[in-house]
C-alpha cells in the first residue's frame, strides 16, 4: 500500500520537474538581482527622500516606505508583491498541471483504472503539488540566505524564515483553491484563472483598502493580509497567520478530493 | 468455458445522460465467466460510455452494474484489481519510456511479471526503451495491449483494441485473446469493426444509439450481416441470375462490372459464379450501419 502511495505522489512530482526547475531559476534570479543592489541602498536616505513626494498611505500600500533598512528594502523589492505573487502563480500552475490539465488531456484515465481510489489519486496529486511548493520555499530561503551573506544584508533569521513561509502559504492557498476547483470541474481555464484572480485581487485588497478609511475595515478578507499583514520581516509571524492559511487550504483540498470522488471523469 | 456463480459482468437498465443528450438509453447485458464477448456498434453508439461506467469513470444516470459480483462504485479498488482496461482513446504519459510506464503501472497494481512483460514486448515487436512521445499511434496501442495482457486479472475490458495496428499485430492480438480465454479469463471486446469481433468473440451484442439492438452468437450475426459484393466478368454479367438469388439487394450493372449488397450466406452466390467465367471477385465488409441495415432501420 505504501509503495502505491509513493508511486501516486512521485509520478506527478517527477512530471513537474521542468516547471519546478524553471520556477526555481526565476526565483533565484530575482532574489540575487535584488539583494545585489542592497549595498547601494544601505543607509542611503536619497531614495526615501525622493519617494516622500508620494502620500505615506500609498508608500505603505506598495511597501515602499523604507528602502534604507534591510527589512524595508526586502519588503519593497521582493516580499511585498513579487515573491508571494510568484509562489501563488507557481502553486496554481503546478496544481492545474497535476489535475485538471492532465484530466483535460485524457491522461488520468490510465491511473484511475488501476486499483487505486479516486480519493488516493487526488490526495496524492495535492501532496505532490505541496511538495513542490515546499521545494520552492526552500529555494527562496537558501538563495535569500546566501545572497544576504554575500551582499552583507543583515536581517533576523526568524523574520526571514517567517516571511518566506507565509509567502509560500499564499502559494499553498492558491494551489489548494485550484485543487478544489479541479475536483469540481476539469476545466483548466477555471482551475488556473480563479486562484490567480484571487491572488491578484487579494494583493490589491491588502494594498489599497488601507488607503481608504471606509475600506480599511474590510482588508481582512484578503489572504494576502492574513499572511503578510503583520509585516513579518520586522515582526516575525504570528501563529494565527499560519493557521489562517493552512486551515482553509486543508479544507479546500478536502472539498476538491470529495468533489472529484463524486463526479464523472472527463474522457480524452 | 469456466462458469462461476456470478457472471463476469452484469449490466441492468444502464442509462447515462448528459442533460438532454442520452449517450446510453437502457442497456441490459450479461457476460459469463471465461467468455469473449463482443460489444459492437458504430462510433457514438455508446460503447465507450458503457465501458467507462463499468470502470467507474462515469457515474450512471440509472441502472446497476456488477463486475465479478462487485459494485464498481462501492468496491472500485477491488474491482479494478481484477480488471485490466485498454482505453479506446489512448493517452499515455508522453515523457515516460515504455519500461518506466510498465513499472509504474506494475507498482500501482502490486506487481507485474517481468518475464510476461518481456515476452509480450517481443511478440508485439515493441521497443520499451523508447519514450511514449517517440512512438507511433500503433506502437502506443501495443504498449497499452502489453499493460492489459501482462496484468494478472480475471476480466479484460478492451475498447477498440486493434485501432492503428497493422494486420500482423492484429493477428497477434487475436492469439492473445485466444490465450486469455484458454486461461479462463473473460474478455469484453468493444469494436466498430465487424470482422474483428467475428474473429475473436463467442457472443456479440450490437449497439446503436445507446441501445442494444441484438445479441447473438457470432454465427448468428454472420448470417445476418450484409456484405458488399463486386464482380468483374470477361463478358456481360449474368445480371438476371444474380438478382434472382436470395439476399441480393441494391444490384447495379455497369458494363462488365456487377455490384450488389448480399444479405445472408455467400454459398449460393459462389455456386452461381462457378458456372460462369469470372475475372475478379471482391466481397468486403461494409460499415456497421450498412451491414445491419435491418436492425438499424428497425431502431430508426
Amino acid at each position: 500500500m505504501a509503495s502505491r502511495w509513493l508511486e501516486l505522489i512521485t509520478v506527478p512530482f517527477r512530471a513537474a520537474w521542468r516547471a519546478g526547475l524553471a520556477w526555481s531559476i526565476v526565483l533565484v534570479m530575482f532574489i540575487v538581482a535584488t539583494v545585489a543592489f542592497w549595498p547601494a541602498f544601505e543607509g542611503s536616505t536619497a531614495f526615501n527622500d525622493a519617494l516622500k513626494v508620494l502620500p505615506a498611505q500609498l508608500l505603505n500600500a506598495f511597501g515602499l516606505q523604507d528602502f534604507a533598512s534591510p527589512a524595508g528594502y526586502l519588503r519593497g523589492g521582493l516580499y511585498d508583491v513579487l515573491i508571494p505573487l510568484m509562489l501563488a502563480a507557481a502553486g496554481a500552475l503546478l496544481a492545474n498541471s497535476a489535475t485538471a490539465a492532465e484530466e483535460d488531456a485524457g491522461r488520468i484515465e490510465l491511473f484511475l483504472t488501476q486499483p487505486i481510489s479516486r480519493v488516493a489519486f487526488m490526495t496524492a496529486r495535492a501532496i505532490s503539488t505541496m511538495l513542490w511548493l515546499i521545494v520552492l520555499m526552500l529555494v527562496v530561503l537558501v538563495s535569500q540566505v546566501i545572497s544576504d551573506t554575500v551582499f552583507d544584508l543583515h536581517i533576523g533569521a526568524g523574520e526571514i524564515v517567517a516571511t518566506i513561509i507565509l509567502s509560500g502559504l499564499i502559494g499553498v492557498f492558491c494551489a489548494a483553491l485550484a485543487i478544489a476547483i479541479a475536483g469540481i470541474t476539469a476545466r483548466p481555464g477555471l482551475v488556473l484563472g480563479i486562484p490567480l484572480a484571487v491572488a491578484l485581487l487579494g494583493y490589491l485588497v491588502s494594498a489599497l483598502f488601507p488607503v481608504s478609511d471606509v475600506l480599511d475595515q474590510w482588508k481582512w478578507i484578503s489572504p494576502w493580509e492574513w499572511a503578510l499583514g503583520g509585516d513579518p520581516l520586522t515582526n516575525g509571524g504570528d501563529l494565527w497567520r499560519y493557521a489562517a492559511l493552512i486551515v482553509p487550504s486543508l479544507a479546500l483540498i478536502v472539498i476538491g478530493v470529495v468533489a472529484f470522488n463524486r463526479r464523472d471523469v472527463r474522457a480524452a | 468455458m469456466v462458469l462461476a456463480a456470478e457472471p463476469a459482468l452484469h449490466i441492468s437498465g444502464l442509462v447515462k445522460s448528459y442533460g438532454d443528450v442520452h449517450a446510453v438509453r437502457g442497456i441490459d447485458l450479461e457476460v459469463a465467466r471465461g467468455e469473449v464477448y463482443g460489444f459492437l456498434g458504430p462510433n457514438g453508439a455508446g460503447k465507450s460510455t458503457t465501458i467507462r461506467c463499468v470502470l467507474d469513470l462515469l457515474r450512471p444516470t440509472a441502472g446497476t452494474i456488477e463486475v465479478l459480483g462487485l459494485d464498481p462504485r462501492r468496491d472500485g479498488v477491488a474491482v479494478r484489481q481484477r480488471v485490466a482496461y485498454l482505453p479506446g482513446e489512448l493517452r499515455l504519459p508522453e515523457r515516460m519510456t515504455g519500461t518506466q510506464l510498465v513499472a509504474t503501472i506494475g507498482r500501482l497494481r502490486g506487481g507485474i511479471d517481468e518475464h510476461r512483460r518481456d515476452e509480450l514486448a517481443e511478440r508485439l515487436q515493441l521497443d520499451l526503451g523508447r519514450r511514449v512521445r517517440e512512438l507511433s499511434s500503433g506502437n502506443r496501442r501495443k504498449v497499452a495491449l502489453l499493460l492489459a495482457f501482462a496484468s494478472d486479472v480475471e476480466l479484460l475490458v478492451l475498447d477498440e483494441p486493434t485501432s492503428g495496428l497493422d494486420p500482423l499485430m492484429q493477428q497477434v492480438f487475436l492469439q492473445l485473446v485466444a490465450e486469455a480465454r484458454a486461461a479462463g479469463k473473460t474478455v469484453f471486446l468493444s469494436s466498430h469493426v465487424l470482422s474483428e469481433v467475428q474473429r475473436a468473440a463467442d457472443r456479440v451484442a450490437v449497439l446503436r444509439a445507446g441501445k442494444i439492438v441484438t445479441v447473438g452468437t457470432v454465427e448468428e450475426l454472420r448470417g445476418r450481416a450484409r456484405q458488399r459484393v463486386e464482380i468483374w466478368f470477361p463478358g456481360e454479367p449474368p445480371t438476371a441470375e444474380l438478382t434472382a438469388l436470395g439476399g441480393i439487394d441494391d444490384a447495379r450493372t455497369d458494363g462488365r462490372h456487377f455490384a450488389a449488397v448480399l444479405a445472408g450466406p455467400v454459398q449460393p452466390l459462389i455456386e452461381l459464379l462457378a458456372r460462369h467465367p469470372v475475372t475478379s471477385l471482391l466481397v468486403e465488409e461494409p460499415d456497421l450501419e450498412e451491414a445491419f441495415l435491418d436492425l438499424f432501420a428497425d431502431e430508426q
